[in-house]
């Protein structure tokens, strides 16, 4: 496909608070790629495999993803993602969250994930890492989903 | 029960102490009836040695006779020889039975009559033989039948009699006697011997009954050692299950509280950013309208606001802070422990090394004395000793150079490890309180949260030991640690 398609970006994430200072700090770093929310996992699972204009039947995303969800765990979505033959394997995930367990992170990369990311409580370190990870968004190439 | 068996032992004890003095007993009548024995056959050989001396008398008296009458037959003067020879044995003869029979009244009544009655005789039977000498007959009668002589010795002969009759008398009256007292000996002996046997069967069957007790005993506190151990497994077992569950509480607890407190901070920031453009507008408003900007708006603006902002940061900090500590001790609780030998000298200076920046910059001194090698987790020891150092040089008294000495020794099977420092001191009522989560102690003019030694304790637990205070206001303070000195390896993980 040569024609360059949008990066939609896909945030997971239970607190609609966190979603809205996340997506807020990466508008402010001038990200303005689409942002489709969601609150749990399951609505996300089915959006992200299933839906017409989701990113495994239409077009590159970038998934932000929250471990602690009210169905399901992040780590369970992250493995559907990583799996073998599945579509989004090489859709970028970004884990956004509180934990900073080590045995977490770990358990997180190995899965596959591309970044970890610990929201810090001070808020400034935290605006300042969204908006880093804005930027990082507005340079990174995004590969297509493999269609079948 | 106790009662019981007191006196059922007290039971025991005296039919034991019976047993022996009927064994006692017995074995006195035994020696009593043998010396009895022995009395008899003593008395019994008397009796014959007097008979035979009696006999012994009456053949000389026979003799003599025999010799007299052969002499004045025949005139033969060897009759006369023999005559004189045994009349010289007599005296002796009778002297013996004197002395044999000398406790005896009666029969020294006797032997003097018969010595009376020998002297008459012989007296008698010399006159005869002197008469025979002479020429005459010898014989004072018609016949020797009728010669006074005949009756003396009858009525020795009599005599002689009697004695042995008295001592066969005696002798049977003696043995009666015996009979009678070995008779009651052997009496004696049997009862002692039945009684003997009876305490003896007794004895044994209390003796088992008290074994088997005593085996039943020891059964029942083996199996109540064995449940004791098991009940002891269980409850630490139940102990290790509620640790984890509340390990498990506080890290869910802490993790989620965090959540909604990255919303209060963000947004409190949010609220920040938005008291400038605010401000500006109240700038430019008192410019182009003052009319319409009152002392309220311009204080809510002004002071309001960013004072509220200020006291919602501070608080959340300080809350993010304390979820951090929670954090950090379920943490803690939660991480396998790994013993080795931990060198505590190398580790003591170690610590104090990070910390020499700042032991130089406030003119401390600092001793660390020899301490023993502990097996124990290392980096939970040297978070727990070098918390306790750092508090040290924290909580100093201003105007008193410090000095602050780490020292340890080994105690029956643990190693005491102590901080000890001259600063500013904990007051005794706060002992305890210092190691509570979030307590402190004193002026509050350090930084901190009150979380360093609650974590020290939940480690020194962890590594089973104990950590105490001694203090006093302005007279410094030692903490002592108590470690086992070899801590067992954990089996396994509980995160």
């Amino acid at each position: 496909m040569s024609a360059h398609q949008t990066v939609n970006i896909v945030m997971i994430e239970d607190d609609e608070g966190h979603a809205r200072l996340i997506e807020k700090n990466i508008r402010r770093a001038g990200v303005n790629n689409p942002i489709r929310h969601f609150m749990e996992g399951t609505a996300a699972i089915q959006y992200l495999f299933d839906a017409p204009d989701g990113p495994a039947k239409n077009g590159p995303a970038l998934v932000l993803l929250d471990l602690n969800l009210p169905d399901m765990s992040g780590i369970d979505i992250l493995q559907k993602m990583k799996a073998q033959g599945s579509a989004l394997r090489r859709t970028p995930v970004v884990v956004l969250t509180t934990t900073d367990d080590k045995v977490e992170i770990e358990r997180c990369y190995d899965l596959g994930a591309n970044v970890y990311i610990t929201k810090p409580v001070n808020y400034e370190t935290f605006a300042q890492a969204i908006r880093q990870l804005g930027l990082f968004l507005s340079v990174i190439q995004v590969p297509e989903p493999e269609l079948d | 029960m106790m009662r019981s068996q007191r006196r059922a032992n007290r039971a025991i004890f005296l039919a034991v102490a019976a047993g022996f003095v009927m064994l006692a007993v017995a074995a006195a009548a035994v020696v009593w009836a043998f010396q009895r024995a022995q009395d008899y056959s003593e008395l019994v050989a008397h009796t014959i040695e007097v008979e035979a001396a009696v006999a012994d008398l009456n053949r000389l008296n026979e003799r003599i006779e025999t010799a007299r009458r052969g002499y004045l037959l025949e005139g033969d003067p060897r009759f006369l020889d023999t005559f004189e020879a045994t009349a010289a044995e007599i005296p002796g003869q009778i002297q013996r039975i004197a002395e044999l029979t000398a406790d005896n009244p009666e029969q020294v009544k006797r032997i003097t009559d018969f010595r009376g009655l020998t002297d008459q005789y012989l007296g008698l039977m010399r006159e005869s033989i002197a008469d025979k000498q002479a020429g005459g007959s010898g014989v004072k009668g018609a016949s020797l039948l009728d010669e006074e002589d005949i009756q003396v010795v009858q009525r020795l002969r009599d005599l002689a009699d009697e004695m042995s009759l008295e001592e066969r008398r005696l002798l049977i009256a003696r043995e009666s006697d015996e009979k009678r007292s070995v008779y009651l000996s052997t009496v004696i002996a049997v009862a002692a011997a039945v009684t003997l046997i009876l305490v003896a069967l007794g004895t044994i069957w209390a003796t088992r009954r008290t074994l088997r007790a005593l085996a039943s005993t020891g059964q029942q506190l083996q199996n109540l050692n064995e449940d004791l151990e098991s009940a002891v497994l269980e409850r630490t077992a139940e102990l290790q299950r509620a640790n984890a569950e509340i390990q498990r509480f506080a890290y869910i607890v802490s993790h989620d509280l965090r959540s909604p407190l990255v919303n209060v901070m963000g947004f409190t920031a949010e609220l920040d950013a938005a008291i400038k453009p605010l401000g500006e507008l109240i700038d430019k408003a008192e410019e182009a309208a003052p009319e319409i900007v009152t002392d309220e708006t311009r204080y809510a603006v002004r002071e309001d606001l960013p004072e509220a902002i200020g006291f919602i940061r501070t608080s959340t900090e300080k809350m993010d802070r304390l979820i951090n500590a929670i954090l950090r001790l379920s943490r803690e609780g939660r991480r396998v422990l790994a013993p080795e030998a931990v060198d505590m000298n190398a580790l003591v200076s170690s610590i104090v090394d990070s910390l020499q920046h700042r032991i130089d910059e406030l003119g401390i001194t600092v001793e660390a004395e020899p301490v023993p090698t502990v097996v124990t987790d290392r980096l939970a020891v040297e978070q727990v000793l070098s918390n306790l150092v750092e508090n040290a040089i924290k909580y100093l008294k201003p105007g008193r150079p410090g000095r602050i000495t780490v020292r340890g020794r080994k105690n029956a099977g643990r190693v005491l490890i102590e901080v000890e420092d001259n600063g500013r001191g904990i007051d005794p009522k706060d002992h305890e309180r210092i190691f509570d989560l979030f307590r402190r102690s004193g002026t509050q003019d350090q930084p901190g949260e009150g979380i360093g030694l609650a974590h020290v304790r939940a480690l020194a637990y962890r590594l089973g030991g104990t950590i105490s205070c001694e203090s006093a206001l302005d007279e410094g303070a030692t903490f002592r640690l108590s470690l086992p000195t070899a801590l067992a390896p954990q089996q396994g993980s509980n995160t």
